[in-house]
Formats: structure tokens, sequence, C-alpha cells
């Protein structure tokens, strides 16, 4: 027929002619090419490609369809043969960030939205029972009590300044429940982060410890997106994350307060702990406003105790001075973990999606404290 | 038959439904949206719990996106997700039918 | 004797088509499962055609089904035959048919499995598509290789790669055409021709279908349900040719009734074959009226 499309795949890296035919597809929808992009989907019409899609790992971007074709639904064969590339690729839950006016265009390819920024960006996950589901396994965790704090950390490493803010949380409300961030992009790798932080906090009490997740401080929910609007966009993707804890993971837990270092030299850090002043405690939402607690770094010395303080000794191999920043734990893992010669700088760190994001310097990325 | 990974089949075309199938502990967990639930939800349901059974699948995480498919539609794509799920498939067509 | 003058190809792995295609009343309906299918879907195009076939339409419109399964030398053809022949199947369309062997093994595995099912043995029939020059040469053992044969069909596609040359005014598929047309009815079954690709082009669709009918096919296989209704149009019969048809049949059962051994029509004697023409031009009109 001479309406019908044929799905190929290209990879922008081997194919630049047709990766340049969606970048005019892009561009003529208003859409930015995102160099993150993996693989794209196109649909050719005879030999035109008449809509394209593109998985960033479980993330798809530069979804766009040939302005004049619109009223087709050719979004539906698209969206299609991303969810079985995706597959073939090892992801099955996969995420998306649209403008609110295509909420229902993707809702009809079976993505469901997950929180607006209001007339900026909605997030859409490809499942009914994803955040939901993910709430109703946490809402079995609740524990009583008038003040519920949390705290997100990614503990790379974990060190004394961390376990300075756990220790002041919980003795400032009747539960605190901790999340480590599950995103493998840091030096240290997510297990290792999270005994560490399991073995460093072990002793104190009305204290949950949870695994990271999909919904925080990830990938997905912290990723920059494709508006051109760049200003929007950096405010935005902070408040992606934000709000899916204002809305989703705080009323399934209860929790009323947040708990946050200072942040005096990563500046990412330091945006994402303004806008959570911000998103967690907006008046004009429907979800009941989350306070912020921001507590001062502890010093060693003159100098603040930071992760990635830790991480430029231990590329000189200062174990000794390692020693004073860290639990006996964290030491122990450095010292198991150090191999001579292999420095932090030598590790695929930052990862891209961050420095992509924020266009600025990398390996402090959204580091906590 | 046990499901033991992750599996996708059908489209999310009109008349056709996409299904996706994951492993579970015990049970199974039934999701369904569809443009026509109000009529034909329960329907929808009973159709791919009893094709479920029949393949002798008790326990799964299922999602159907369904958008207007045929009661035979329904079966198929539901037997093709199994089947690409399973630990060994065993089914004969007889019990497809 | 069934009228096959269109016979609709549907991609197997797309259930909006074969939820909705009877309604174009093709005189044959072919799910394919072979070229248009994916090698991802073939899994799921088998088990949708295996629900299509049962769909209780068929059996109540008397549309034939037919089936292209993957030639059995690959790893799904034999899982396609087990398959559709279990879903009951009218037709199952071999492609790739070199020789008779491939007829006489497809034949074998069909028995097997009517046997295995608990199918009247020899109800499902069978049709060979030729595609090279070996089928080609071998068009008449292969026509006659199998009572089950209803017919053979021309596949152009990969006819004309095999005869290093391409699709151009059908000059490249006059011996094919002949060939595999002649081979149909020594064997007394039915001849297929190719698909007409160019959707959009009605003229040369038309200009080739008057050429088949021409020659003699039975009919065509159709890849866009817009040409059903231009073919059968251009095979119907004009007023005249019904007319005269009718006219030929009536004097026909008026001379068995009167015990004739020579029946006449206008002093003219009409033999067994104008008779049997007469009545297939009454079917086409029965089908599809008169041409417009």
């Amino acid at each position: 027929m001479t309406d019908e499309v044929t799905p190929y795949r290209v990879d922008p890296t081997s194919e630049p002619e047709a990766t340049a035919e969606i970048k005019a597809l892009l561009a003529a929808c208003d859409l930015s090419y995102e160099a993150t992009v993996e693989v794209f989907v196109a649909l050719k019409r005879g030999r035109r490609i008449v809509a394209c899609a593109g998985l960033d790992k479980n993330i798809v971007k530069c979804a766009a369809i040939s302005p004049e074709l619109q009223g087709e639904s050719l979004s539906l064969p698209l969206m299609t043969e991303i969810a079985h590339l995706a597959h073939e690729r090892g992801h099955t839950h996969l995420f998306l960030y649209t403008k609110p006016d295509n909420v229902d265009r993707f809702r009809a390819c079976g993505f469901y939205p997950v929180v607006e920024v209001p007339g900026v960006v909605t997030f859409m996950e490809n499942t009914p029972i994803g955040v939901r589901g993910y709430c109703a396994s946490l809402k079995i965790l609740r524990e009583p009590g008038a003040v519920i704090g949390a705290i997100v950390m990614n503990a790379n490493p974990f060190t004394y300044g961390h376990r300075h803010l756990v220790e002041y949380a919980v003795a400032n409300c009747d539960h605190l429940h901790l999340f480590v961030v599950a995103e493998d992009t840091s030096f240290f790798s997510y297990r290792d982060r999270y005994a560490m932080v399991k073995a460093g906090v072990a002793d104190l009490p009305r204290l949950t410890l949870h695994p990271g997740s999909e919904y925080m401080v990830s990938r997905a929910t912290f990723s920059s997106y494709f508006f051109k609007e760049k200003n929007a966009a950096a405010d935005s993707f902070t408040a992606i994350d934000l709000l899916v804890f204002r809305n989703f993971i705080a009323p399934a837990l209860g929790i009323t307060r947040r708990f946050v270092g200072t942040e005096p030299f990563c500046k990412t850090t330091n945006k994402y702990n303004r806008d959570m002043m911000l998103w967690l405690r907006r008046p004009d939402s429907p979800f009941p406003p989350i306070e912020v607690v921001e507590i001062p770094r502890i010093a060693h010395g003159e100098i603040p105790i930071s992760a990635s303080e830790v991480r430029s000794l231990l590329a000189a191999e200062r174990f000794g001075e390692i020693g004073r920043l860290v639990p006996p734990f964290t030491l122990a893992v450095l010292r198991d973990k150090h191999r001579p010669g292999r420095t932090p700088s030598q590790i695929p760190d930052p990862p891209t999606w961050v420095e992509n994001a924020l266009n600025k310097k990398g390996p402090e990325t959204y580091e906590d404290s | 038959m046990k499901i033991v990974r992750e599996a996708l089949a059908g489209t999310l075309e009109s008349s056709d439904l996409m299904v996706r199938i994951a492993p579970r502990a015990a049970g199974l967990e039934i999701v369904l949206q569809s443009e026509v639930i109000h009529q034909f939800g329960a329907q929808i349901e009973a159709v791919a719990r009893e094709t479920l059974e029949k393949l002798g699948v008790d326990a799964a995480q299922v999602i159907i996106e369904d958008k207007g498919a045929l009661d035979c539609v329904i079966r198929a794509r539901i037997q093709t997700v199994v089947r690409r799920a399973a630990d060994a498939w065993t089914a004969d067509w007889s019990a497809l039918a | 004797m069934k009228l096959r003058r269109s016979m609709l190809f549907l991609p197997g792995a797309n259930a909006a088509m074969l939820s909705t295609a009877f309604v174009f009343k093709p005189d044959s309906i072919m799910f394919d499962l072979e070229d248009a299918v994916s090698l991802r879907e073939k899994d799921a195009a088998r088990i949708l055609v295996f629900h299509a076939l049962q769909m209780p339409i068929y059996r109540e419109s008397g549309m034939e089904t037919v089936v292209r399964i993957n030639p059995l030398s690959s790893p799904f053809g034999m899982e396609d035959l087990e398959a559709v022949v279990r879903a009951g199947v009218d037709v199952v369309r071999l492609p790739k048919t070199d020789t008779p062997e491939d007829v006489h093994q497809l034949e074998a595995e069909v028995e097997r499995i009517e046997r295995a099912c608990g199918r009247e043995v020899g109800s499902t029939k069978l049709m060979a598509a030729i595609e090279s020059a070996s089928g080609v040469i071998n068009a008449v053992p292969i026509a006659m290789a199998s009572k089950r044969l209803i017919g053979i069909a021309l596949a152009a596609f990969d006819y004309v790669m095999d005869m290093q040359t391409q699709r151009g005014d059908g000059s490249e598929l006059y011996y094919a055409r002949c060939a595999v047309l002649h081979a149909a009815r020594f064997a007394k079954i039915d001849a297929f021709d190719a698909v007409f690709s160019d959707v959009n082009d009605d003229e040369g669709f038309l200009k080739e279908v008057d050429l088949i009918k021409r020659l003699g096919f039975n009919g065509k296989s159709l890849i866009n349900p817009r040409q059903i209704e231009l073919l059968h149009n251009a095979y119907a019969p004009t007023d005249e040719e019904v007319d005269y048809s009718r006219r030929v049949v009536a004097a026909a059962e008026d001379g068995e009734k009167q015990g004739l051994g020579v029946i006449s029509l206008n002093g003219k004697m009409i033999d067994a074959p104008i008779i049997e023409h007469a009545r297939m031009v009454l079917r086409r009109a029965a089908a599809s009226g008169t041409r417009k």
C-alpha cells in the first residue's frame, strides 16, 4: 500500500545519512537531537523517514512524527517497534518525557503519566503499575510517628559526613527512611555503596534502609530531556525527581521531612537542594508539603568532609587521611577495591547523562554530600 | 508452564493488543487497559485468564494494552507471550484451540 | 468447480487485517507466514493464523482459506504445517516448489498430521508456488504430483531473480506464464498468476489482468484489497456473453432431458467444452455480475 510504513533501525554511529535525515525531522518538529540515543527506529514511507524515536537505554527520546502526517497515528507502529527493540536490548520498563500536550498520544501507546511539571514536561512510563506498584511495596514498610524523615544518598563512598547527617536526622524524627541511589553510574558500585551505608548505620535505631529504585535520583527521573528551551529543561529535570518523591514515595511512607547536607562544592547538588525547597513545599499541589532540613556538613580540620575529597585521596593512595574521613567498614571496602594505578579519572565516570544535562564538570555529579 | 523471563508480544495497533509477561512468585496478576474496558474489560480478562490456565501458567504478571482485539487475537497474543517467556513450551496445538 | 479469481495475501502477523479481511470478499484469502513475516514474528504469526483460520466467518461464508507456509527445509515450515492443518485450513500453499518431490514430501507430512489430529485424510488441499527456473521446467510433474493439488501459481519475485532479470512489461514472465498455465491445464488444475505490486497503478494492473485472463489463468494473487473489485470486474463477462451462455446452458439442459446425443443452438452443434465454458461464465456472472 502507498500509505504503508516500514520500520528501520538506525545506528547513529554508523549510518550518517539516515541520522542526518532524523536530525532534520527532529528540527522540523522543534525537537533537538540527543547524542545519548544509542539506536533509532525510523518509519519510512517510500524512501523518506516520516517518523522516528530513539532509545537511550530504557528512556525513549527524540520521538517525532513528520508534521504533515501527525493525524495518521503513526505513533502506534513507531512505539510498537520501540517496545520490541527495547525488549531485545534488555529493557522492559521504559520511560519518556514529553510536552503535556502530547500525553494523550503516548497514552494511546501504552505509556502512563507519572508526574507533570505543569505546562513544561510530563514524565511517563510504559506500565500502569510501575510507580504505583513500587509504592504499594513501600507502604508495607510504613512506620508510626508524627514526624517521618527521609534521606536519599549516593554515598560514593559513605563518609563520616553521611553518618553525621543520618545521626542528625534520626535524632530529629520519629522514624527515618534512608534510600541509597541505585543507579550504577558512580565510581563505587551500587552493591558496594549499599553495603557501606548498611554497615555505617547499623547501630542506629528507628531507621529503615531501603534499596534505591528507578523512581529516585535515577537516569529516568533525573535525566536531561529534549526540549529546546534549555532553561526550562534544566529546571525541570530536578523537578521530575522531586515530584515523584512528593507525589508517590512520601505519601506511601508518610514522609513529612527530608534531610539533606549543604553542598558547597557541587553545583548540581546545590541546585537539587534549592529545587527541593521549591518542589517539595509548593502550596499549589494536592499532596502535603514536605519540610526540607538542610544541615551544614561537618568538617575534618578546615575541609568539609565530602565523598569527592575521599576519592581524590584514594587516587593518591593516602589511606591514612582517608581513615579520618570514613568509618572503618568504608575504609576496608576502599582498601579492598583499590588497585594501584586505577584512579577515578580512568573509570568511565562521570555518567554522560549528567554531563549532558548540566554541561559542566563531572565527577561530583549529583553527590548528596 | 513456568514463566522464567519477561516477554512481549503483539502491537499497539487497532484490533490488536500488546501483552507483557513477567515471572511472579505465585498467582496470576492481570493488569488490563483497554479503550473498551467499560463494555468488555471483564470479558477480555476472562479470556486472558482462561488462556493462561489452559497453558498451565499459574504464576505471572501480565500487562495487557488492548486496542479492541477480537477474542481469538487475545488468545493468540497471550499464547505467543507465554511461548516466549516459558522455560519449555510443551503445549500441544489442541491446547491452544 | 470453485471460482478462484482473487487470492488476497495477508501478512500473518497483522492482527487487524486478519480480523477484518473477509469483508473484502476475495474468492480465496491467503494468510502468509513466509516472506511477509519477519523472523521475530514467525511464532506470533503462526499462532495468530491458527486462530484466524478457526473464525466461524470462513466456514459460514464459504471463503476459501489458504496459508503460505515457510519452506519445510526452514526451521519454521514443519511447525507452520502442524498448526494450519490442525486449524482446518482449506489449502496449504507451498513456496519455492522446485520439484515434484517437494510436493510429495509435503503431502506425506500433511497426511501424517491429518491422521494424528483426526482430520479426514485428503481433506487438506495443496497448492504449489513455482518461483524458479527449476520449478518452471518441472511444472508438469509438479502439477501432476498429488491429487490434493488444486492449482499451481507463478510467483515472480524470486523467479525473475533466478532468471537474472527483473520485473518489466511482462515479457520477462512470458515463458513461465505459458509453462505454468499449460502444466495446470494438462493436469486439470487451476493456474494463478503472480502479484502486481504497484498498488497505485490501476491502469498497469488492469492491463496485466487482461493479459493473464486472455492467456487463460484462473486468477491472480493480490496484495491490496482494492485490487479485488478491479479484478473481479475484469473477469466478469459482458451482458452478451451472459446471454449467449444462458442459451447454451438452457439448450444443453434441454438436450439432456430429451436424451439427445447431439446438442445444437441456432443450428450449430455445441459440444462439452463450450458448455463447460458457458457454465464458468455464468458462475463468474453470479459472483460479480456483468462487466462495468
